[in-house]
């Protein structure tokens, strides 16, 4: 059979519409840091990443120069690297179990409402850029099943009436978790 | 010492070289092993595991295109196990493949589909559906299906590692992995450059020609010279009803006939069946598996309608033109050129040689021009291009043209590039600096106004303003010396007039060239201390020093570079002096040169005139009459101007088009509008044509058999591909006709004429011709990517003349004299001086091959870039309000064309570049005719223009 396998044209490559400029004078400020280590590239990205929260796709270029690869191959690094990712994504990124306990006791229920609240699908995020919905396979918390994860904390024994809570909660509490 | 290991294959010893993997062995030993990522040019992958063999002893599985020899091996290629495996891995390609694959156009060209054939696994049965990968790209020359693509890499290896262009790479992993470009947009959009290579070397459908006038797997193919430019690379035409329907890079292998694998070639030897299309030494051409896309496309120029099919001919004087046959044609030809000679002397009749013609066809020529017209007034059209590096070269080394090949330059550690734009003008010597630079870590010192497509990976990017490089040149050879980085002993033992030349380099100061060129001191020194501390620092040059007045004066300055860094001979770098048409070299060489014999013998040195007097049976009188002329004959623009006077009575142009490439266009149109006769042979009625008594057909470059030599100096094999339309001839032909009809006839077979230019042209000389045969010969003659001389090129090439085929056997420095340095003139038009403020670049574009006398017919080619462009610097856009896509007109003060405007990073404002490849809007109607004193050269680089908007 023939598999559809690239269906999707890769849209998720490109910036989010209404993202402000990255800040390529940061990323230079990067690349300078790394200055003659070894294989630089890597940590780079990782670095890029954690201080912007994603790496603009601007950066390509300047990464290339800089390591004398092309442009295409730094692409081809960038998304290799499942946590390596260049859409800017949600200052809290959620993220639902799918894995197999999760999905026994209701994972999939979670899922469905934790979209309803955000109203998101699966990789995107909200337009404030405050949440971006993923699902994970299992998070080896499994006793706690069903599963939720915001950025760093774990949240066990979901039910609708605590996803409910913990998104009003999240968006009400003004604080803003990541960079901005 | 190399180690020889013995193993035994399939029952079979065999013994090769460590370092060997079993796969090369095994086909050195003519045992076929498939392979899907596995190519000769590229580095081994291993990621197929098609070329699974078996290790009986340990009972691995190895994939042979990675694993080395070991001593005592004992390999078996087709086991049962094998076999297994092998089928199990195409069966999973397939299964993921989609259903298209029997309707897919490429056929019996697809590897993978060969490979399943081969095993025995069934594809009937199969629909065609849609299929969701094919991009959607407007392209004229490229389409991509990936869902067909088996993940072997082969594209982005050869993207990356051979032509060096970094277009595509993986995106994603896993499942979703494909090739893709930056960002995954189209082509396009990308910086593809449309130059084959991936198509090439894809094993399946997912890539491939766009446009095809024929997909099916063709029974013939032929291996000859592409003729779009001045490398020479090996391409293989694939031939169905007498039409090409496929150029590509020579590769190592015979595309396959019916079904069966196409894994002919055996690195190293010839095919081990007979009746192959053609024997090869692979890994020995200019391109190494490489074409751009006037290789790839450009052939259909040469197919297009419009060829000349039969002798032209206007009855009386003005009227038009009527089909006439051979016997008439000549006949008026043969009248025209003898009234000419009757009434004003053979110094009245000139003869144009050809760039784009053969050896023999220009030897023939010129041959033609003294023996039967007696005159010396016979040039060509590298006149225009590369007489400034031949002259200046020659002067100073020796050497009428580059001083050594692409594979040393390949091996260089440091590279000059100046006044080039090899990415667009000789893309394959583009694609070996960028090899050098990436693989060997070589550094690349770019010396260009522009910024051109070789800046990322330039160690450092020097823009002087344009026509100033004498300067520049001059001073990194002060500072060399000033700190004491000259070679002394290549200096002391090997030239002679140091001590004038390094005097004549005071006025060169840091200080003084940063004034002159505009370039910093700092990064003069940098770049003077980069290239003298060079083990081998090479010098690739083309017309952005030859065009301008001082062209000569700039070449033999680098000569003067090259020789105190000890960068002339085998042990140093290379001059590579670039030639913008196919046989630029060859025809000067063949003396198609008013003042040189072939070989570069002065027609003022009796002794040379005696010795080809006696080989072409001259009947010499009492006094010396009926003896060659021995005066110095008109270089190409001396003619026009001599037309211009009424001194030239009649001209015979052959493959040249002088109306469109020559300056001053119009004052050329008048020149050869007013001669008493013209006769043009071509293959299109060309602009030269249409003001011609007679048009001769002529034989294109695929229609004929010859040699070509390359901007290295290697000869070449050109074979005929199919028959050429009509009754057209080849030249050579014509010309001996032509001959025999004026009463001198001329007379040689292809064999006779290659061995009489061996014998009397050093240059030539074959000294193992024994060891390959001729072409046409027993087993379909040899393969065109060798030089004539069948050795290996780098190190026992001869070209370098040393032995005193010039004027001294020494090298010579030559002084730089001050009136070819006047500052920053960049030529006759100053930027200010026109009146425009503009300053004007003319060079060659990617998708046209000179001014596009041919290239422009093709209908690929002429698809992406359908008509002239000039391109501006944001800030003069603004400034003269105009936009992208605006029509402008380029006014000079000799005459002005119209081009689009487009908006470029790569110009400093006020400068502003035009390709000349344009037939329509040509560049060169801007110049005046304005010589360098030395080589004749037109200056055609640098005028000055202003812009006026026409239209959107
Ligand atoms: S056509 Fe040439 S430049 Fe374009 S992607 Fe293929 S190899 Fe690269
Ligand atoms: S497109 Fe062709 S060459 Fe490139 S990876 Fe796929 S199958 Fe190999
Ligand atoms: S680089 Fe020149 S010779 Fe080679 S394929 Fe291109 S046009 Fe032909
Ligand atoms: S399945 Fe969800 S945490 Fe293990
Ligand atoms: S050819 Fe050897 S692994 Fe692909």
């Amino acid at each position: 059979m023939s598999e559809p396998q690239f269906e999707q044209s890769n849209m998720q490559h490109r910036p989010a519409c209404g993202a402000s400029k990255p800040d390529l004078n940061r990323i230079r400020g990067i690349i300078a840091e790394h200055d003659g280590q070894k294989w630089p590239l890597i940590p780079v990205l990782q670095k890029i990443q954690d201080d912007i929260g994603f790496i603009p796709p601007e950066s390509i270029t300047i990464l290339a120069e800089a390591f004398h690869m092309f442009p295409a191959e730094v692409q081809g690094v960038i998304t290799f690297y499942e946590q390596l990712y260049m859409v800017p994504r949600g200052r809290k990124v959620v993220r639902v179990c799918r894995g197999t306990a999760c999905h026994v006791r209701g994972g999939k229920s979670i899922l469905k409402l934790v979209k309803q609240n955000l109203g998101l699908e699966e990789g995107q995020t909200t337009p404030d850029m405050e949440y971006t919905l993923e699902t994970v396979a299992c998070i080896g918390v499994c006793a706690l099943a069903p599963n939720l994860v915001i950025g760093k904390e774990t949240y066990g024994n979901m039910n609708p009436k605590k996803v409910s809570q913990l998104f009003v909660k999240q968006t009400g509490s003004g604080e803003s978790g990541g960079q901005s | 010492m190399v180690e020889t290991i013995t193993i035994t294959l399939n029952g079979r010893e065999v013994s090769g070289y460590s370092g060997m993997t079993v796969l090369e062995l095994a086909r050195e030993s003519g045992v076929d092993i498939p392979t899907l990522c596995h190519h000769q040019h590229l580095a081994p992958y291993g990621a197929c595991r098609i070329c699974l063999v078996e290790d009986e002893k340990s009972g691995a599985l190895l994939a042979s295109c990675v694993t080395p020899i070991g001593p005592g091996m004992v390999i078996n290629t087709a086991s049962p196990r094998v076999l297994e495996r092998r089928s199990m891995i195409v069966r999973l390609m397939l299964a993921s493949h989609p259903d298209s694959c029997v309707v897919c156009d490429k056929g019996n060209r697809c590897e993978l589909r060969q490979i399943a054939a081969d095993l025995g696994i069934g594809l009937a049965g199969l629909e065609r559906v849609y299929s969701p990968a094919i991009i959607q790209e407007v392209n004229p020359f490229m389409e991509r299906d990936l869902s067909k693509c088996i993940l072997c890499a082969k594209c982005i290896r050869a993207d990356h590692d051979m032509v060096v262009e970094g277009v595509i790479d993986y995106m994603d992993r896993g499942f979703g992995a494909r090739p893709s470009t930056l960002a995954d947009v189209a082509l396009e959009q990308s910086e593809c450059t449309f130059c084959g290579t991936c198509i090439s070397v894809c094993p399946t459908g997912a890539l491939m020609e766009k446009n095809r006038v024929y997909s099916g797997s063709t029974a013939k193919a032929v291996d000859t010279t592409c003729p779009f430019c001045g490398c020479g690379c090996t391409i293989t035409l694939e031939i169905k009803d007498n039409r090409i329907v496929r150029a590509v890079p020579f590769n190592g292998r015979v595309p396959s006939n019916n079904g069966r694998s196409p894994f002919i070639g055996v690195a190293g030897h010839g095919p081990p069946e007979a009746g192959v299309a053609s024997a090869h030494v692979p890994g020995r051409e200019v391109n190494k598996g490489t074409i751009c896309v006037r290789g790839s496309y450009g052939y259909e120029a040469v197919q297009s309608p419009g060829r000349l099919q039969r002798p032209l001919v206007r009855k009386d004087g003005d009227s038009a033109f009527e089909e006439a046959s051979w016997e008439e044609a000549l006949e008026a030809v043969a009248a025209g050129l003898n009234g000419a000679i009757g009434a004003g002397g053979p110094q009245s009749v000139a003869v144009l040689g050809s760039t784009k013609c053969t050896n023999e066809e220009n030897y023939i020529l010129q041959r033609f021009a003294r023996t039967v017209l007696g005159t010396n007034n016979i040039d060509n059209g590298s006149r225009l291009s590369s007489a400034g590096t031949r002259v200046g070269l020659g002067w100073t080394l020796g050497t009428p043209g580059s001083t050594g090949c692409l594979e040393e330059l390949e091996i260089s550690d440091v590279i000059m590039v100046i006044g080039a734009n090899p990415s667009e003008s000789a893309p394959a010597v583009a694609y070996a600096i960028k090899r050098a630079v990436k693989q060997r870590g070589a550094k690349l010192l770019l010396v260009d106004p522009r910024m051109t497509k070789l800046r990322p990976f330039a160690h450092l990017w020097l823009r002087p303003r344009a026509g100033t490089d004498l300067s520049l040149v001059s001073g990194m050879a002060r500072v060399i010396i000033a700190e004491g980085l000259q070679d002394d002993e290549f200096v002391t033992r090997r030239t002679d007039n140091y001590a004038d030349y390094k005097a004549s380099l005071a006025p060169f100061s840091p200080e003084d060239v940063e004034k002159a060129t505009g370039v910093a001191g700092a990064d003069l020194v940098e770049a003077a201390r980069t290239f003298a501390g060079a083990e081998r620092g090479s010098i690739v040059c083309g017309n952005g020093i030859t065009q301008y007045v001082n062209g000569t004066a700039t070449a033999m300055a680098l000569a003067n570079l090259a020789m105190l860094t000890g960068n002339i001979g085998p042990h140093g770098g290379d001059i590579v002096a670039l030639q913008r048409d196919n046989n630029g070299q060859g025809a000067a060489d063949m003396g198609a040169l008013p003042g040189f014999l072939p070989g570069f013998n002065s027609v003022q040195d009796p002794e040379a005139r005696s010795k080809f007097e006696a080989a072409w049976g001259m009947d010499i009188g009492e006094n010396g009459t009926g003896g060659l002329p021995d005066w110095v004959g008109d270089t190409a623009l001396e003619m026009i101007g001599k037309a211009q006077e009424g001194r030239l009575k009649a001209m015979y142009v052959v493959g040249e088009n002088p109306a469109l490439s020559f300056p001053g266009k119009e004052a050329v149109k008048a020149a050869l509008a007013s001669l008493d006769f013209l006769v043009v042979q071509d293959i299109f009625l060309t602009e030269t044509a249409k003001l011609a008594h007679v048009v001769l057909p002529a034989a294109g470059p695929f229609e004929k058999e010859g040699t070509f030599t390359n901007l290295e100096g290697r000869v070449q094999y050109v074979r005929k591909a199919v028959d050429a339309p009509g009754e057209s001839l080849p030249d050579s032909e014509i010309v001996m006709r032509l001959a025999a009809r004026m009463g001198s006839p001329i007379v040689y077979t292809p064999t006779q004429i290659m061995n009489e230019i061996e014998d009397l042209v050093p240059l030539y000389e074959d000294p193992c011709e024994t060891e390959i045969a001729r072409p046409g010969g027993v087993g379909g003659g040899q393969f065109p990517g060798t030089d004539r001389r069948g050795r290996r090129f780098a190190v026992e090439r001869s070209r370098r003349l040393h032995k005193g085929q010039f004027p001294s056997a020494f090298d010579r420095f030559h002084p730089v004299h001050a009136e070819d340095s006047p500052g920053s003139n960049p030529g006759p038009c100053q930027p200010d001086g026109g009146g425009g403020g503009l300053l004007l670049l003319a060079g060659t574009g990617l998708y046209r091959s000179g001014n596009g006398s041919t290239t422009s017919r093709s209908r690929r080619l002429k698809a992406i870039e359908p008509e002239s462009y000039i391109e501006l610097n944001e800030s003069d856009m603004v400034a003269l309000g105009i936009s992208s896509g605006d029509m402008v007109k380029v006014i000079s003060t000799n005459g002005e064309v119209a081009a689009r405007a487009r908006i470029a990073g790569t110009l400093e404002a006020g400068t502003v570049f035009m390709p000349i490849s344009f037939p329509e809007s040509p560049a060169n109607a801007l110049f005046g005719i304005e010589l360098d004193s030395r080589s004749k050269l037109p200056a055609l680089k640098a005028c000055s223009v202003r812009l006026e908007r026409i239209g959107s």
